[in-house]
């Protein structure tokens, strides 16, 4: 019943705004919003709700927890910096109602796909978060908004329904129709290997496009470029990780069956290939949206790695996908504030950043810094441990194919980020923007993240030594 | 009873790769609905009020009449009326036939003893026909049929493994694929509203 009133309430609240006439009222709805999500998770640690099965088709396991509270972190700074967003943007009063009401309602499908207990049902809530997505990818309204938001619906829902067909598949093994992960866990093994491998193939391409891993991640790129800046930090983490613990999920219940090799060695190579995507096109694009987003393409694919590669491994992956939430959306909402001063992503023509925004600048800097693993960073922990596991595997090829690639990425990485602080700028100059709390503000995130890059907390290293207890 | 359903379904799909006005894609896409409503019938073993209601509301209101009326309302109001084909009639059916072939070989390797083979043939061949259409058709109305053909074969797909899903998660997942193309049609709609064309050529000013 608690998970019912949670989903009504927060469901309530996110159309609430649409029902009201001023920008302010909507930023109270939105802070109320936030405020019950902040309950929801205080409520299932605080009465010892973890584990518990809820409506059937939901489970409040440490992994939906944990991400659950990742996901109100992003969400609450994604909330207040889209407020400073719209309004140096001046968009209508119905446009910004419009927008906080498919943020909550993204966040809400997001936290459902999270919570949920049923393969079936993890698939509907994240059909749910393609549509919630699009408003929110056309909310500029201008061309190339329009393409990317086509693209996204269709070839989300398209890979969505291979998707299905992978879950119906691995239905042949469930017993009376039941497709509860639990149910699934204890029959899976007497499945018809043939099935079983279709069916994982089919569900991890389906679920890439929400994961932004090969092959599906081009339209996380365009959404992510089309969206607002803070949506696009939104998006980029609590909904790639709902992409994330989909295939997850999956990848858990794959465990106990003979076929949980053959679908390792696919995540090596979908991670593989991620990775080589990613460092490809972080060369070539011209644009600081679509460069995050490649970016995040190349950090899913090493956690595509770390799955694969199994171990130690795991542990990394599931860190990885946790300190890159935080990372990652500071880094974005950086960006966002950059568009305030520029009025423009161009790689190419905007820069002197550092003599503009100081404060911006060093988080932006220290920000790429991080994503690029260097130390403090927590990437660089899960780093490090998913090379010592393909090390104690033997596997050479892999370690020489991925130290390559990122050699590319930091040496792409790195030259773009210069260029924005000490390269001359060509475009105009919005200074009257410029707003330093801001900045401050997302540079917050980051140094969370730093901070578990050299200590992590007992809690969080207990919480995914549960999460990877999948044997 | 069955088979013959199957093979008008079959032919439907044949006559759907060469087909170039998007009317008579309609109006295939509304006798599929007619079809797998009486394939879903003829396959029940008993009465059921609730699933028979379910698939009265899926295919004979879904897939037989909202969805074609929503496809010919974004037809009257693009004012689209032929396929601008990338290959030939015969090179659309070639690939058909070769898709049938295909989807019959791969359903020899790899259906067991607990799916209908000839469902689950013309299931694969469902799906293959609807990503043909995807790949080799340029205007975007076409993609949009390609996605519900696609969508048919995963019905006929579920009757071939025998899965029966709780009734809840099936009007979920048939609301969501509802909402969806609905929202696929308001953007068919604003496509050529604001770029004034429905051809994927158009759709590439995103780009690295």
């Amino acid at each position: 019943m608690e998970m019912l009133a949670y989903i009504i309430l927060s469901l309530l609240l996110a159309v609430a705004p649409l029902a009201v006439r001023s920008e302010r009222a909507t930023n109270i709805i939105a802070g109320l919003f936030w405020v019950v999500q902040v309950a929801a998770i205080a409520l299932l640690l605080g009465l010892g709700q973890v584990d518990r099965v809820m409506l059937t088709i939901f489970r409040a396991d440490t992994l939906a927890v944990v991400f659950h509270l990742l996901l109100t972190v992003v969400l609450g700074f994604s909330l207040l910096f889209s407020s400073s967003y719209l309004k140096a943007e001046n968009v209508s009063t119905n446009s910004y109602k419009t927008y906080y009401t498919l943020l909550m309602l993204l966040s809400v499908a997001i936290t459902c796909v999270y919570y949920s207990h049923n393969v079936a049902m993890t698939w509907v809530f994240l059909e749910a978060t393609t549509i919630c997505s699009a408003g929110i990818i056309y909310h500029r309204e201008f061309k190339q908004s329009l393409e990317a938001t086509w693209k996204y619906i269709f070839v989300c829902s398209t890979g969505i329904a291979m998707a299905y067909l992978g879950i119906l598949l691995l239905s042949t093994v469930a017993e009376h129709g039941s497709l509860d992960y639990t149910a699934l866990q204890e029959v899976i093994s007497k499945g018809n290997p043939l099935y079983l491998k279709v069916a994982f193939l089919l569900i991890v391409v389906g679920y890439s496009c929400k994961m932004e891993i090969f092959p599906l991640y081009t339209v996380g790129v365009d959404a992510n470029y089309a969206a607002p800046a803070p949506a696009s930090a939104f998006i980029s983490t609590a909904l790639v990780n709902a992409g994330f613990i989909s295939i997850y999920r999956i990848y858990s219940l794959y465990a106990s069956t003979e076929v949980f090799v053959w679908a390792r060695h696919l995540l090596i190579l979908i991670g593989i290939l991620s990775l080589a995507v990613g460092a490809m096109f972080l060369r070539r694009t011209n644009n600081y949206k679509r460069f995050l987003s490649y970016s995040t393409v190349e950090n899913m694919g090493i956690v595509a790695i770390g799955m694969g590669i199994g171990g130690i491994g795991l542990w990394a992956a599931v860190f990885h996908v946790m300190s890159h939430t935080l990372v990652k959306s500071s880094v974005f909402y950086q960006v966002g504030i950059m568009r305030h001063i520029y009025d423009s992503y161009s790689i190419n023509r905007i820069g002197n950043y550092m003599n503009i925004n100081r404060v911006g600048a060093i988080g932006f800097i220290v920000g790429t810094l991080v994503l690029l693993a260097f130390p403090p960073s927590p990437l660089f922990v899960s780093e490090v441990m998913i090379f010592t596991e393909i090390v104690s595997v033997g596997s050479w090829w892999l370690l020489l194919a991925m130290l390559i690639l990122m050699c590319v990425v930091i040496y792409s990485i790195w030259g773009r980020t210069l260029r924005l602080g000490y390269h001359s700028n060509q475009d105009e100059l919005h200074l009257s923007e410029v707003n330093r709390r801001l900045s401050y503000c997302a540079a917050l995130l980051l140094l969370v993240a730093m901070v578990f890059g050299v200590w992590q907390p007992a809690f969080l290293k207990d919480a995914i030594d549960v999460i990877v207890n999948i044997g | 009873m069955i088979l013959s359903l199957i093979i008008l379904y079959v032919l439907t799909l044949i006559y759907l790769a060469i087909a170039d006005r998007f009317r008579n894609h309609t109006t295939i896409l509304a006798l599929q609905g007619l079809l797998l409503f009486g394939i879903a019938i003829a396959r029940m073993h008993e009465f059921h009020p609730m699933e028979m209601s379910f698939i009265i509301i899926e295919t004979l209101i879904f897939k037989a009449m909202v969805i074609p009326a929503i496809l010919l309302h974004v037809i009257n109001k693009t004012k689209i009326n032929r396929i601008h084909s990338s290959s030939s009639q015969f090179g659309a059916l070639a690939m058909s036939i070769v898709a049938l072939v295909a989807s019959c070989t791969i359903t020899y390797y790899m259906a067991d003893q607990r799916t209908d083979m000839i469902f689950f043939g013309v299931a694969l061949y469902a799906l293959l026909s609807g990503l043909i259409l995807i790949v080799m058709r340029k205007r975007v109305f076409a993609h949009l049929v390609g996605f519900l053909v696609i969508e048919n074969g995963v019905f006929l797909f579920s009757m071939a493994i025998g899965v029966e899903l709780p009734m809840l998660i099936n009007i979920a997942i048939m609301l969501d694929i509802l909402i969806s193309i609905l929202i696929l049609g308001m953007f068919l709609q604003r496509l050529d509203n604001d770029i004034h064309s429905d051809e994927t050529d158009a759709l590439t000013s995103i780009k690295d």
